[in-house]
Order: C-alpha cells, then sequence, then structure tokens
C-alpha cells in the first residue's frame, strides 16, 4: 500500500547519525517510507529504537544524515534551517506530549501564535483562532491561560494551534503520554476526527498499543529499520472517501 | 513576522523576583549617571546664568580668572575709553572690580572654606540690574559694609545679616544686606567696597578686572579688536557669557567625569545582573523558545524577542532610577569651584537632555547585557520542544 498513487510523506534510504562522546551512533538505517495523504499513521518502538528522530525529520526539526525526504512533492532534505523554518511554519501543525503551550499567553494567543508567520491578517488571526478553539470544544476556555486548564484541555488548544494554519500534516509526539485515560481517549477521538472529517493526515508516536489501535495504520520500529509491513488497523481516510 | 511583545511583557511580570533585582540594579546606574549630569548642567547654569552678552571682561592677558588677573588703574580709563562701549550721559559705563578669596570658619561644621569677595562700585550694579536686595539694605559706598549672596548666607560663621566677619586680620565688615540673583554664582559671593578691600588687602592701585557695558552685543569684536591690539597694555577681552562658560567648564567636566566613572563600574555590575537574568530566564525557557521555533520563527525574530524583553529590563529600570533622580532636583549643594577655588552653591538640574541621556544609557546597557542571552536563545534548537 506504500506504492499507492499519493504519498504525502516518500522517504528513500534515510540515515541519520549522531555523534555521542566521540562515537558515531546511527539512529536510523537506510530506512524506506510512504506515508498516504490523508493516513493516521502510528510509529510504535521500544525507547531508543528511532521514532522520534524519524518524526522529527518528516516535520522538518531536524536534517538526515543521508537519503532523501520528500513532504507534499517538496525536498525538505536539502533545505536551509531558514528555508525549514519557514516550511514548517506552512505545513506542519505540532502536537507534542508536554502540550508546550506558552504560559504566560491565553489559550486563544496561543492558538493565534503560528498565524503570525503568515500572511493573514490581525483581525482574521483572532478569527481563525477562535474557530479552531472551536473546532476541539474550548470555545468557554479561550481567554484562559494555560495554567488554569487541565491537561486534557492544554492539549486540546494544542491541537487547536496545530490546525490553525491549515498544515498538510500533523505530527504528534507522544499525544496521551502525560494524559489519564479519559482524556486520552477524548484527545484521540479528537485527532481521529481531524483525519476523518478534514481530511488531515497525522503521523503519530506512540508507546500506548491503545493510542495505536486508534490509527489507521501502526509501523514498528527497532534499532533504526522499520518491521516489515503492518496491516493496516482500518481503511484510512483517503480510501474511504475515494 | 515577530513574536508578540506581550510575550515579553508578561515573561518579566510572572518573574517578578529576578526582574525586580535587575531592574533595581539598572536604576542605580541610572540615578548615578543622571544625578552627576544634573550636577554637572547645575554648575554650568549657576556660573553661566552670571553672564551677559553685552558686557565685556576685560582680564590680564594669559590669566583664566579675575582671580589671578591685575589691571593698573590708569588702563582702566584707556580701556573705557574703547569704541564699543555704551555710554550714559556721556561717561563710559564700565567698572574695575577686585577679586579676592579669603578663609572662613564654616558654620555647623569642622574646618575653614573658601569665600569669594569681590569689591564692587556703583557702577557695578548697574551692570548687574538682576541683582536684589532681599533682605537688609545695599551697603553704603565707601564704608566697610558688605552685603553677602543668598547662597552662602548661614553656612559661615559671621556671614549673615546684622552680623560682622574679619575680612583680614583686624578689618571687620558688618553684613547690612542679602542679595539674590536668579541663582547665578554671584549669590555665593560676598560683595563689599572696591576701595574698602583694595585698602585691607594693599591692593590700591589695582584691579583685577574691568567689567564694561557694549553699546550692543555685536559691537564686542569692534571692543576686543580694540583692547588686544594695543600689544603694550598686555589685556585680553572676553564676552562675559563665554567667560562663565569657561569657569564653570573645569567643575562640570570634573563631575561629570566623575559621575560617568563611578556609573560606568556600577553599570558594569548592572549589565552582568541583566546578563545572568536574562541567562536565567532563557534557561528555563528552552522548551518554549525551541516550540517557536519549531513552529517556525526564525533565529532572527527569536534574538530580536530576546534583545527586546533585556531592553525592556533595562527601561524599566531606567525609569525607576530617574524618578529618585529628578527628586534630588529640589536638593542645594556647595563645592569648590575649580575656577576660583572658593565655595559655589547650585543645584541638580535635570534638563531633557540629561534624562535622555540616563534613558538612553539604560538601553544601550540591557542591548549590551542581553545579547549573548539572546544569541543563546537564537541558537536553541526545534528539537528543544519535543525534550520533556
Amino acid at each position: 500500500m506504500s506504492e499507492q498513487a499519493e504519498s504525502i510523506i516518500r522517504l528513500r534510504s534515510v540515515t541519520k547519525e549522531f555523534e555521542r562522546g566521540g562515537e558515531r551512533l546511527r539512529v536510523l538505517e537506510n530506512l524506506d517510507l510512504d506515508v498516504g495523504r490523508g493516513a493516521f499513521e502510528a510509529l510504535m518502538g521500544p525507547s531508543g529504537s528511532g521514532k522520534s528522530t524519524l518524526l522529527n525529520l518528516m516535520a522538518g526539526l531536524d536534517r538526515p544524515s543521508g537519503g532523501s525526504i520528500e513532504i507534499d512533492r517538496k525536498r525538505i532534505d536539502q533545505m536551509s534551517e531558514g528555508e525549514l523554518a519557514a516550511w514548517r511554519a506552512n505545513n506542519v501543525g505540532f502536537v507534542f506530549q508536554s502540550y508546550n503551550l506558552l504560559p504566560v499567553l491565553t489559550a486563544v494567543e496561543n492558538v493565534e501564535l503560528p498565524l503570525l508567520l503568515t500572511p493573514v491578517a490581525s483581525s482574521e488571526r483572532r478569527k481563525r483562532a477562535e474557530t479552531a478553539l472551536r473546532v476541539v470544544g474550548l470555545q468557554d476556555r479561550m481567554q484562559h491561560y494555560p495554567r488554569q486548564l487541565s491537561g486534557g484541555q492544554e492539549q486540546r488548544v494544542s491541537i487547536a494551534r496545530a490546525i490553525v494554519t491549515d498544515p498538510i500534516l500533523i505530527v504528534a509526539d507522544e499525544p496521551t503520554g502525560d494524559l489519564d485515560r479519559k482524556s486520552a481517549d477524548e484527545i484521540l477521538t479528537l485527532l481521529e476526527t481531524l483525519n476523518r472529517t478534514m481530511g488531515k493526515t497525522i503521523v503519530m508516536v506512540t508507546h500506548d498499543p491503545a493510542a495505536a489501535e486508534r490509527a489507521s495504520m501502526t509501523r514498528h520500529l527497532d534499532k533504526g529499520r522499520l518491521k516489515g509491513e503492518e496491516a493496516p488497523n482500518r481503511e484510512p481516510a483517503w480510501e474511504a472517501k475515494t | 513576522m515577530m513574536i508578540p511583545l506581550r510575550y515579553n511583557i508578561r515573561s518579566l511580570m510572572v518573574r517578578k523576583a529576578t526582574t525586580a533585582a535587575a531592574t533595581l540594579g539598572i536604576a542605580l546606574v541610572v540615578f548615578v549617571l543622571a544625578s552627576a549630569l544634573m550636577l554637572s548642567e547645575g554648575v554650568k547654569e549657576t556660573l553661566s546664568s552670571a553672564g551677559r552678552e553685552d558686557i565685556a571682561i576685560v582680564l590680564r592677558k594669559g590669566s583664566d580668572a579675575e582671580m589671578g588677573s591685575t589691571i593698573e588703574d590708569p588702563q582702566i580709563g584707556l580701556i573705557k575709553s574703547m569704541s564699543g562701549v555704551k555710554r550714559e550721559s556721556d561717561q563710559p559705563l564700565g567698572t574695575g572690580e577686585v577679586v579676592i578669596v579669603i578663609a572662613l570658619e564654616k558654620l555647623g561644621a569642622e574646618g575653614v572654606t573658601n569665600v569669594l569677595v569681590r569689591g564692587v562700585t556703583e557702577t557695578s550694579h548697574k551692570l548687574r540690574p538682576d541683582v536684589k536686595i532681599v533682605e537688609g539694605r545695599l551697603p553704603s559706598p565707601g564704608s566697610d559694609e558688605v552685603m553677602i549672596g543668598r547662597a552662602i548666607r548661614g553656612r559661615i560663621k559671621g556671614v549673615e545679616l546684622n552680623q560682622s566677619f574679619d575680612l583680614k586680620k583686624n578689618r571687620p565688615v558688618k553684613v547690612v544686606g542679602v542679595f539674590e540673583d536668579n541663582g547665578s554664582s554671584y549669590e555665593s559671593e560676598v560683595w563689599a567696597d572696591l576701595d574698602n578691600v583694595r585698602a585691607s588687602f594693599g591692593r590700591q592701585g589695582a584691579v583685577s578686572s574691568v567689567r564694561v557695558v557694549l553699546d550692543s552685543p555685536a559691537s564686542f569684536d569692534a571692543f576686543q579688536a580694540g583692547v588686544e591690539s594695543d600689544k603694550r597694555l598686555g589685556l585680553m577681552a572676553k564676552r562675559e557669557t563665554k567667560y562663565f562658560e569657561e569657569q564653570s567648564q573645569g567643575t562640570s567636566i570634573f563631575l561629570t567625569f566623575l559621575g560617568g566613572l563611578i556609573a560606568f563600574f556600577f553599570s558594569i555590575g548592572a549589565m552582568i545582573g541583566a546578563t545572568i537574568t536574562m541567562y536565567a530566564s532563557i534557561a528555563n525557557r528552552q522548551r518554549e523558545i525551541g516550540t517557536l521555533r519549531a513552529l517556525g520563527f526564525s533565529r532572527f525574530s527569536i534574538l530580536i524577542c530576546f534583545l527586546f524583553e533585556a531592553v525592556l529590563l533595562s527601561l524599566i529600570g531606567g525609569l525607576l532610577g530617574l524618578v529618585p533622580a529628578i527628586f534630588m532636583g529640589s536638593i542645594e549643594l556647595s563645592m569648590v569651584n575649580f575656577a576660583s577655588w572658593s565655595e559655589l552653591v547650585f543645584r541638580f538640574r535635570p534638563t531633557p537632555e540629561v534624562l535622555g541621556i540616563a534613558v538612553g544609557s539604560a538601553v544601550v546597557m540591557g542591548i549590551l547585557g542581553g545579547f549573548l542571552p539572546a544569541v543563546r536563545a537564537a541558537r536553541t534548537s526545534p528539537l528543544a520542544a519535543m525534550r520533556a
């Protein structure tokens, strides 16, 4: 299925090495990967398997040591730091394990933040941020500061921030890692909805089998390599739609 | 696009204690610097407000001040007859004066202080119409009566209305009046009769300086040419305003330099304080900064963001330091004027320039102190957002 017509993420022979204590450490080994448009994929694997590194590469937070990365038909492995930053602003939405909201900004201000990097006018920015917060069900928490919100609510603000620029890709790094079961379920349902109804491509790193269960597909990473092809958990959104 | 300023403002507000410590350091520097500059301005104002554009002062060539200058009596008439001198009822308007510094005992403090005594004539008052008696009366000419400036009143033994002090040993004078002159340096002087002073100090036949009123300020050049062209006289002429300006230079440069030096050393401390504050704050915000980078903010916008935060921090400190500095404006103090080595009383003077320089220096401290931390912030990897 990775050879299907529309791959939004295309990795070819990607390697990633780190230098640690004078020793070269190969975290990703000659990795090929295709993610279809509209997919909701989970990346699993033991600690140190390279799943976070892989996510960082797909999100343009880091550059590979070798190989090519194409996102939506653009080579991002050859971009400069500055180009990558601008590219991220326009194409990627981030959901972090610890939400990473700026504590001194209100919910709506946090959501507005990525729009500052787009040409959207200021009055329009506020409207879009409010819409995004409505989508995640936080219309009555807009003026709250992160410390006044529960973990689940904070993560929902963070999801609103991730979708406000209408990115082509959402990356989630252990989005339920800091949450209790009930909040975690709510967040996963929200991600599922974004994938199904808005057709957002989502790649999620997780430890939690219950979380992976909600994705349309799970890939396992071990020692820098993908372990065979995994059967889809369910039909991916982009196939279901056509 | 830049990170909104409210992010920095609120970030400073949530870190109340460290923000307060850093701002206080900068406030101290700005206070010291502003005070020194205000003093220097005060000296300048006190000395230069005594001068008039249309008065020329003639001194012995090579002397910096009236004190070190001697002009023989016959030359006085010559000087007054030069072209450009104003005449009143056919008499040239000008007078010779003698200036002497005497040591008198301070009141309420140990030691002696130098007091400038000016031997004046009736014409002296015409040259300085702003000099007004505020208490008592004018001394009668040719007597041993004197009047004292408002500023030195009550600071020195005997220098008080209806008291007396020794001009020289066994040469007592009586204080019959107190005068003021819009805060000028004359207010730090004792004015006695010219002949009495000359007799007391054995300086008959000579004066220290000659002042003349000019037809107009524009007549100065002609007058100066007349005085200085005759080499036999060995004299020089200066505009009175210029003369007082030069008199104030030594003292005000000294004050500016001293204040600047103290402020400089203080500012190093304050800048280190601001730098540490910013470093600590940035270290605590690694994930926040990483998140901003991940969202797509450029290194440059992060640099500007934290530089702005440092400037904001020091600007708050600067304004905080100005408040007590402005209150210093109401304090009057005395120190020795280096040009005459006599006591001069003046005020701190907050001018817009001084306030501007003080606030400007706070901004500079913010930029210098905040630069390295801001660079570190800008170099934060977007991967810092991912680290728990």
